[in-house]
């Protein structure tokens, strides 16, 4: 049993669990731990909706992530490999959440964590636990704390907002009564840049989310749209159509033009970077209808990824850099593909209503993407595998373009 | 900043209850300060009044809705170019208001032009539509028009965004070539978000694939 080596491991050698021991949980025979999520323990003049605010939290985070089977809250630890105990306490302006992971089977400790600060952060360290529970789990952090960014159409025009991965907290970046679109985050998680016509033509923008601070840093005639971070934060793909035709070209994060990348009569839209920056994979008509294409972040070396499907779109790079995503259009709509960056595994994951704009998280677990199947358009999420399809913004709302950014 | 966190990270003392000495120490680091997002300072953030609207065009109340709609429900992908009426009584004046101003006239003139599915050429018709445009403009020459760009919403809206560039160039050009000063004519794409039909069937996306000529001065 896996499991009992990697508990062995924990016990006698936890370098050793480091550098090899976690369990596999990609391998789709691999059983699922059972992990009991015990009742806060709530001392004092804690309210008790905190507990089972938690105990939801910490359900919906480790029940998303796939290698864990949520056990039922009456059957308590019964038959648990995993508990998840966890202690919330108020004091001055402050609280204070302990969270321990238990190996129920051998009673050992496998990771504990004690997060303090002001009570609107309480889900906000909860999520930062079930990250860390993924790391001391499967050798990676989860990407719970992680943000979305994403356009709603709440207030009627398209308007930027951002909210916690599991659609709580919404908060508004932008509000210019414009439209405003695609925002992408910086791989520090602190900036987006978006697309707004505020002053009439649609322009980049890079905005900086805990001042507000806020520069127009791509302004040429024509669109300056479907800005694109590379993964290091020093350059911006962006498509422009001022030398008459849309290209993609590389700004300077101040919007200096650096480099002109397509040069084609077709449209070539819609570019995403490989995670070590040596790749730009992009959407472009010049074969007759939209396709994917590969190209180096030089320019050079084209070819086309995708053979299937007459009309693709949207694509993005997983974070290992093994799978893109893409839409492609069936019908009057669209489904999310997933594809090996060689052509090879082409594999369809969504098939209810039309679903578009797909974008991994940056642990590339998930994938978030808007979708119709409910009637409004919403931003949903799911796992890269296109299992546990999750509505998680409001179901009356009209949001898409998500994008998920690093821990912040 | 304000909502300011301390988030320390410390080793639970009561880890070792369970595992006596061989409880993994993790080594006390601060984080990241944690804060929620804020908007902007007002000085940061633009105002709806500073905010540069395009001009609208004044849409015709009831256009007439092409003839595809028969179609639409059997073939969603028919590719049709409305009919277009004459663009009358759109604005009609009150009585007694003062006489319309010339470029608002010629504003009412301006047609729009229509485009198939993922298509930016211009058909018979919308060349046709092109010329007396074009003759209206000739005739004010110091009128600059703005032609904007627009697609239905089953594409791309990323590719949209382009397409609907290349339509109001491919306008543009045939106006240029037609005499109209190249500037005099200003083009921007709106891709799919300024529909005039709302609506989600083939009559509604007929008539959101266009150009429409603002006048800006």
């Amino acid at each position: 049993m896996r499991i009992i080596l990697l508990l062995a491991l924990l016990l006698f050698a936890p370098q050793l669990v480091l550098a090899q021991g976690y369990i596999d949980v990609t391998a789709p025979a691999s059983r699922k731990l059972k992990i009991f999520v015990a009742p806060t323990s709530l001392p004092g003049e804690a309210a008790p909706q905190v507990g089972q605010e938690l105990s939801e939290l910490f359900g919906f985070d480790l029940g998303l992530a796939g290698p864990f089977e949520i056990s039922p809250r009456d059957a308590g630890m019964a038959g648990a490999d995993l508990v998840l105990k966890s202690a919330y306490s108020v004091q001055g302006g402050g609280v204070t959440l302990e969270c321990r992971l238990v190996d129920q089977v051998l009673n050992r400790e496998v990771t504990a964590k004690r997060y303090t600060g002001g009570a609107r952060e309480l889900r906000r360290m909860a999520h930062a636990f079930s990250d860390e529970v993924l790391r001391a789990v499967t050798g990676q952090k989860g990407p719970f704390t992680g943000k979305i960014a994403y356009v709603t159409k709440a207030s009627g025009n398209k308007e930027v907002f951002v909210m916690d991965y599991d659609g709580r907290n919404p908060q508004r970046v932008t509000n210019n009564g414009s439209i405003n679109l695609k925002p992408d985050f910086a791989p520090s998680g602190k900036e987006i840049i978006y697309t707004s016509y505020k002053k009439g033509n649609p322009d980049l923008y890079r905005r900086e989310l805990f001042t507000g601070l806020e520069a127009r840093i791509s302004s040429r005639p024509g669109l300056n749209a479907m800005g694109a971070f590379s993964p290091d934060g020093s350059k911006i793909a962006l498509v422009m159509t001022k030398d008459g035709n849309s290209e993609i070209y590389l700004i300077g994060r101040d919007g200096k033009e650096l480099a002109r990348l397509t040069n084609s009569h077709a449209i070539d839209v819609s570019p995403a970077w490989s995670p070590d920056g040596s790749r730009i994979v992009f959407v472009s008509d010049r074969l007759g209808k939209p396709q994917v294409f590969i190209m180096d972040a030089d320019g050079g070396n084209v070819r086309r990824l995708t053979a299937n499907g007459a009309y693709n779109v949207t694509p993005r790079w997983s974070p290992k850099g093994d799978r893109i995503v893409y839409a492609r259009k069936e019908g009057s709509g669209f489904q999310i593909y997933a594809i090996n960056p060689d052509g090879t595994q082409d594999t369809q994951l969504t098939s209810a209503g039309s679903n578009e704009h797909p974008r991994f998280s940056p642990d590339g677990r998930f994938v978030v993407f808007s979708s119709t199947r409910s009637g409004s358009e919403g931003v949903y999420l799911m796992r890269a595998d296109g299992t546990s399809q999750t509505r998680i913004s409001p179901s009356n709302g009209q949001d898409s373009h998500p994008t998920w950014s690093g821990n912040m | 900043m304000r909502k300011k966190i301390i988030g320390c990270l410390v080793v639970l003392s009561f880890g070792a209850l369970f595992t006596g000495g061989c409880a993994k120490k993790d080594v006390v680091r601060s984080e990241e300060p944690i804060s929620a997002v804020q908007t902007a300072p007002p000085t940061a953030q633009t105002t709806p009044a500073e905010v540069a609207r395009p001009a609208q065009p004044v849409q015709p109340a009831q256009e007439a809705r092409p003839e595809a709609q028969g179609g639409a429900t059997a073939q969603p992908m028919t590719e049709t170019t409305p009919t277009r009426e004459p663009a009358v009584a759109q604005e009609a004046p009150k009585a007694g208001q003062a006489a319309k101003a010339p470029a608002a006239e010629l504003q009412a003139e301006l047609q729009k032009i229509y485009f198939n599915f993922d298509s930016a050429d211009l058909s018979e018709e919308s060349r046709g539509v092109l010329s007396k445009n074009a003759d209206y403009l000739s005739k004010q020459p110091s009128v600059k028009v703005r032609i904007e760009g627009n697609c239905d919403e089953r594409g791309s809206d990323d590719y949209n965004m382009a397409l609907g560039e290349r339509r109001a160039k491919a306008a543009k050009d045939y106006l240029v070539n037609l005499g109209i000063a190249s500037d005099r004519l200003a083009t921007i794409s709106y891709g799919e978000e300024k529909p005039v039909d709302q609506g989600h069937d083939e009559a509604a996306w007929a008539q959101n694939r266009r150009d429409e000529f603002v006048i800006v001065k």
